[in-house]
């Protein structure tokens, strides 16, 4: 207990320095400006803002990518509440009851249960954070290459599961995306592998690369597809009275609560991350309200549980990332992306070398809630406004600035030709229906699991039982194994599209 | 892979008896894809006795996609499911010409040329592109990218032409 306490006293110290709460400041005013802008998801807007990041120290770069990340995730909450347009998949769900609230006048109130909640998600999970890390890093550190590989096959396997759509489908992606990260030299030999003698490629395919043309470009060409312009329902009516009545906080603190709860196991848990969170734990409030019909025409649990849930699972995500080394998802992976340029290899070493880092970025997560409560009330006028711009004059500008990004990182004009390339290739995923986020999973592990699956069987002597023999790594296996033939089953399929169809219509 | 042509959904290059062309066409390119992985990969050397060689994780991925596109082309011959979708060109072809060209021209021609010139290649991706405030909103972006990258985030790339600044 006193460790944590010491832990979390170490972590405000470094995150109160003026520099780190103006970098933190700044991550989640840029994190909402580009989350309220709707066709740029979470993983896009962070794709694009990691070159800004690259001149600043780690500490630094990592409290304001953080920032980004839930300045993003909230700025989605805003334009979900205010035009019906989820600005991330994250809040798909809190168009469902906010967008009616709004249309009743009660937009304020709404916007305001959605940030208290937000923040009270953060609260639990900041201290959820610093409770878990030190065990987990502990547990970690007992791990050898055989339990690490199992825990990567259970982690991939977990995302294909809460994933959308087909199983199969997305055990190929991952599949794919584990290819991908083989292109370049051999992490033992150094030989070149699938590079063609492009010195380009000798280094291995970008992460921010692929996913900037996946996530980024491809979203931009599909966009255009349906027409640029995109019919916005815009609440006309002024903002009056954002704050919510007694009877308001009264009916949402249990959804808050429970959204809390729920968000915060499912965060951990590697795959759906948020996304998963806020559907759960929207279907959880109707489930267990004493009225289901009120839900979809205007509930103030419905908007505080999911945005209570997403929240909770953005930060708790960072748990996997921070103890195990292991990304749980696509932003994760690019968070790894960004430590790998700043010489930090994510995992239980550096939570043991170096704890202001980790510990920096934990408090600065608080931090931000905290910031963007005060700051985001006020600014919804401007949010309102910046919605009014018309995508024929927004996605130009994504591509120059998505172009000089990928420019930045490496100052080379191949990485952008290659971003463009995976762009095409994720508007024919998209157009087969094949999921993005499980390549890039795979894209980010393959290396971890490659590097992992070779010692373990020269540890073992080239014998494959390694991995059921060792009584942690088979119990990481067998629960792959089983969740894999769950999710094959067709009554839980059934309840899982269910899920996603509810959402959706 | 922009080339897959495109299609109505009437007329279909798929024979009949595939009940999902968008799965069976899909897993046949993974298939694809993952020959080519192993062609690439087959001058690499593999397992010297218990240990990994360069090519043998390669090979293993390759050899696991092929078994998985291959999958998931069978599930679409047997499972009825969706038509292969149309494909636009407008919007992919204008947004890769612009993204082509700012690769190609940000080392001799600089941020404020080639910036300018992508924005307005890819304005051409739509048909609702309204010229005046389009070339407006261009400048003030190129404008704006030309402070922000260069100055206030200190990352090193030429703004002017080469031609220029000589």
């Amino acid at each position: 207990m006193a460790d944590l306490f010491h832990n979390l006293a170490l972590g405000f110290g470094v995150a109160v320095s003026p520099i780190n709460l103006m970098l933190c400041l700044i991550g989640a005013l840029v994190g909402t400006l580009v989350g309220v802008l709707p066709g740029i998801g979470t993983i896009a807007t962070v794709a694009m803002l990691l070159p800004i990041t690259f001149g600043l120290p780690p500490v630094g770069a990592l409290i304001m990518l953080a920032g980004i990340y839930y300045g993003a995730q909230y700025g989605g909450s805003t334009t979900s509440i205010l035009v019906n347009i989820p600005g991330e998949a994250t809040s798909v769900v809190t168009t469902l009851d906010g967008f009616q609230m709004a249309k009743q006048g009660r937009a304020g109130p709404a916007l305001a249960i959605a940030a208290i909640g937000s923040f009270f998600a953060g609260c639990v999970a900041t201290v959820l954070i610093a409770v878990l890390g030190a065990p987990l890093t502990k547990l970690a550190l007992a791990f050898g290459p055989a339990e690490y590989f199992s825990l990567m096959v259970l982690g991939l396997i977990f995302a294909v599961v809460l994933a959308k759509g087909s199983v199969l489908k997305a055990i190929a992606m991952i599949a794919f995306g584990i290819l991908l990260s083989m292109v370049g030299s051999d992490i033992e030999t150094g030989a070149s592998r699938m590079a063609f003698n492009v010195p380009e490629l000798a280094d291995g395919l970008g992460f921010a690369t692929v996913a900037m043309g996946v996530f980024g470009f491809a979203e931009i060409i599909r966009n255009l597809d349906a027409g640029a312009e995109m019919d916005r329902d815009l609440v006309q009516q002024k903002i009056t009275g954002l704050m919510p009545t007694k009877k308001d906080l009264k009916d949402s603190f249990p959804a808050i609560v429970r959204g809390t709860i729920l968000g915060s196991i499912l965060g951990i848990l590697p795959g759906g991350g948020a996304v998963i969170a806020s559907f759960a734990a929207y279907t959880f409030e109707k489930k267990m309200a004493k009225d289901p019909s009120r839900f979809g025409r205007g509930a103030i649990e419905g908007v505080a549980a999911p945005e209570s849930a997403n929240n909770a699972a953005a930060q708790t995500s960072f748990i996997p990332l921070l103890t195990l080394g292991i990304p749980p998802n696509a932003v994760m992976a690019l968070m790894v992306g960004a430590m790998t340029i700043h010489g930090i290899v994510p995992g239980p070493q550096v939570m043991q070398k170096q704890p202001e880092l980790v510990w920096g970025m934990i408090a600065s997560m608080w931090i931000g809630n905290l910031m963007l409560i005060i700051i985001n009330l006020p600014l919804v006028g401007i949010w309102v406004r910046l919605l009014r711009v018309p995508y024929r004059l927004m996605f130009p500008s994504i591509v120059v600035f998505c172009a000089i990004g990928i420019y930045s990182i490496n100052n080379a004009p191949v990485d952008v030709v290659l971003a463009g390339a995976f762009g095409l290739v994720g508007y024919w995923l998209i157009k087969h229906e094949f999921e993005p986020a499980p390549l890039l999973l795979g894209m980010v592990l393959g290396p971890l699991m490659e590097e992992n699956l070779r010692r373990a069987l020269l540890i073992s002597r080239g014998d494959w039982s390694v991995f059921i023999t060792r009584p942690l790594s088979a119990v990481l296996m067998a629960a792959a194994a089983g969740l894999l033939v769950l999710a094959v089953l067709p009554t839980l399929r059934k309840k899982r599209d269910e899920v996603f169809v509810e959402s959706e219509s | 892979m922009s080339d897959t042509p495109s299609q109505g959904p009437g007329k279909s290059i798929v024979p009949g008896w595939v009940k999902c062309p968008q799965d069976f066409i899909g897993g046949l390119v993974l298939v694809a894809v993952s020959l080519f992985a192993l062609w690439a990969c087959s001058d690499l050397q593999g397992m010297h006795g218990f240990s990994f060689g360069p090519g043998t994780a390669p090979r293993m991925f390759a050899v696991l996609l092929l078994g998985l596109g291959a999958a998931v082309s069978i599930v679409g011959v047997v499972q009825e499911g969706p038509g292969l979708q149309r494909y636009a060109w407008r919007g992919p072809l204008f947004v890769s010409l612009a993204i082509v060209f700012f690769a190609l021209a940000i080392r001799p021609l600089g941020l404020i040329v080639s910036g300018l010139a992508t924005f307005l290649i890819s304005a051409l991706g739509t048909p609702e592109t309204r010229w005046t405030e389009t070339i407006i909103v261009g400048v003030c972006l190129t404008i704006g990218c030309a402070v922000l990258f260069p100055y206030v985030l200190g990352l090193p790339m030429p703004l002017f032409p080469r031609f220029l600044v000589q």
